[in-house]
């Protein structure tokens, strides 16, 4: 519909997650629009950002400098690791205000099917970190899919010496116990705690 | 449970329809290619979130247009609820009472409906593939969470296929053994728990349906041989005998995804022995029993639709058959003979054909 430069930042909208062709035609034509200055502005934000954010040398978190807020901070725990799948993980984890250790991101989650092999994500950097940090415990916060299992018992299985955890799988707060899956329940069950606690 | 009404947009021959159903429910007469199995399978599709004839849901839009809409009531447990669906080329929206479901298995646990199709005799004399359908969706229908894990189960056998084709890294490969294992082993033991409750209500209305001749068995056929004690240890001793020759044929060769059921009618198997007669009624005992076990469970009569299946029987027969109906389930029956229904007081639908 679109032709010349329109047409490129159209096609260029599209490659955002959760956006189709009517979406991004309709964020161009808002974007044309704008006051040149805003856009200007915007443009020159993405460009910023996206100059100075890099992969922490240390954990991958993405970040403005070399090494992250969390790897260059003194007041942090350095005997816990936290293992998440992305940098998305690490704040949804920091909102909760409970974590005060480290944490190192994999970048991806072991998937055949997508070509994914330990050699795909950053297996070898977590084994390096692990043999030369002081690391006591590992925190394995992954996804309870196929994939998160899958990693999580490969790492398991690949780590020495270092005790490794991962999140509880439960029943989720305002849930129905008549609905949740056995595979949930028995593992509610399992690690079922003292109403005390 | 029961409908109470149904409108139809785009779907099929319907161009624009609107019905309301009683609680006992409707015969649905007609001749041939007005869309009397449509309009059962349009009510179905709220129980099974697509239709009992195609994966292909653009197949369901009405020729010439670019979306079809249905919308239907249904009473259960003493409220109304409202469901929703709507189609396009690109997406399908199921919505209960107006908000999304984000997950097919979210209609199995509320809506409990059995369509007694014409090529049930299938279930009986077709391939195993057919078999899976149906043990699948009986169980679903009965195990809430069952779909759940049959989906996580083919995935995970993808994955694990996946990773057959590659030249793989045992110690990875191991790991995705052990979610297979579990996962399958997971599938299986729901299926004959399943089964365990099946069958002796099937030989039961079998013995019935065969004027107290004929004794029926279901077995469960695993696609690994039983010398152990327990299903884990005969699974995983095939499994590791499996290792050389999966490698070579780049695929898992044992797993719920390639077990079936037997009917046996005398020690003789029916896939191979049973007489076309035999087949039919059986396919129809099997049916009954699966609203049995649903209304048993929640004490939820499911809706229950014959498509044309009663006509080939003799008369005798259909009254047996449905005197073993509860009384409280609602019925469609969809013919293009209504008179040897007459009988049965069910309101009369009569779906005119369109401009030819």
């Amino acid at each position: 519909m679109f032709s010349g430069l329109l047409e490129e930042l159209v096609q260029n909208l599209k490659k955002l997650p959760g956006i189709g062709t009517k979406s991004a035609e309709r964020l161009a034509m808002f974007i044309v629009n704008m006051e040149k200055e805003k856009a200007h502005e915007l443009a020159d934000s993405i460009k910023e950002t996206v100059d100075s954010y890099t992969n922490c040398i240390v954990c991958n978190v993405l970040s403005e400098n070399e090494i992250c807020e969390f790897c260059g901070a003194l007041n942090r725990d350095e005997h816990l690791l936290c293992v998440v799948e992305n940098t998305q993980d690490v704040y949804l984890i920091e909102k909760m205000h409970e974590f005060n250790g480290k944490y190192f991101v994999l970048g991806n989650l072991l998937s055949p099917i997508d070509g994914i092999g330990p050699q795909q994500i950053y297996f070898s950097k977590l084994k390096e970190l692990v043999k030369s940090a002081k690391i006591k415990e590992i925190i394995l916060a992954l996804n309870p899919s196929a994939e998160g299992e899958s990693t999580i018992n490969f790492i398991a299985s690949q780590l020495e010496n270092v005790e490794i955890t991962r999140l509880s799988v439960g029943l989720p707060f305002g849930g129905d116990i008549e609905y949740t899956s056995s595979m949930t329940l028995s593992s509610a069950f399992k690690r079922r705690f003292s109403v005390t606690e | 449970m029961e409908i109470s009404s149904l409108k139809l947009k785009n779907y099929r021959n319907f161009a624009d329809y609107e019905i309301n159903f009683n609680s006992v429910g409707a015969l649905i007469s007609g001749k041939n290619g007005v869309g009397k199995t449509n309009l059962l399978e349009a009510i179905a599709y709220f129980a099974f979130g697509k239709s009992f004839n195609t994966n292909q849901d653009e197949e369901l839009i009405n020729f010439s247009k670019a979306f079809f809409h249905i919308s239907a009531k249904f009473n259960l447990k003493n409220r109304v609820y409202q469901f929703d669906v709507g189609c396009d080329k690109n997406r399908k929206n199921i919505k209960i009472d107006g908000k999304n479901i984000s997950k097919i298995s979210e209609l199995y646990q509320f809506l409990k409906i059995i369509y007694f199709s014409p090529n049930d005799i299938r279930i009986i004399d077709g391939s195993p593939s057919l078999r899976r359908i149906f043990i699948n969706q009986a169980t679903a229908q009965y195990s809430f969470n069952y779909l759940d894990s049959l989906r996580r189960y083919k995935h995970i056998l993808k994955q694990r296929n996946s990773i057959l084709k590659t030249n793989f890294d045992t110690s990875e490969k191991k790991i995705w053994d052990q979610q297979f294992f579990k996962s399958a082993i997971e599938i299986i033991k729901i299926r004959i728990d399943y089964l365990q409750k099946f069958s002796p209500i099937l030989a039961e209305k079998y013995f019935q349906i065969s004027g107290e001749r004929e004794k029926l068995k279901t077995k469960y056929l695993f696609s690994f041989p039983q010398k152990l004690e327990s299903i884990e240890e005969n699974f995983s001793e095939q499994m590791k005998k499996n290792e050389h020759q999966e490698k070579i044929q780049q695929r898992s060769l044992i797993g719920p995804h390639l077990d079936d059921i037997d009917f046996e009618i005398d020690d003789k198997s029916a896939r191979k022995y049973a007489s076309q007669g035999q087949k039919r009624s059986l396919a129809i005992a099997v049916r009954f029993v699966q609203a049995d076990l649903i209304l048993k469970k929640g004490n939820e009569p499911p809706i229950l639709m014959f498509d044309d299946v009663l006509a080939d029987l003799d008369r005798d027969r259909v009254g047996e058959i449905i005197q073993m109906l509860e009384k409280n389930h609602q019925i469609f029956i969809a013919t293009p003979n209504a008179t040897i229904y007459q009988n049965y007081e069910l309101p009369i639908v009569k779906l005119e054909g369109f401009s030819e």
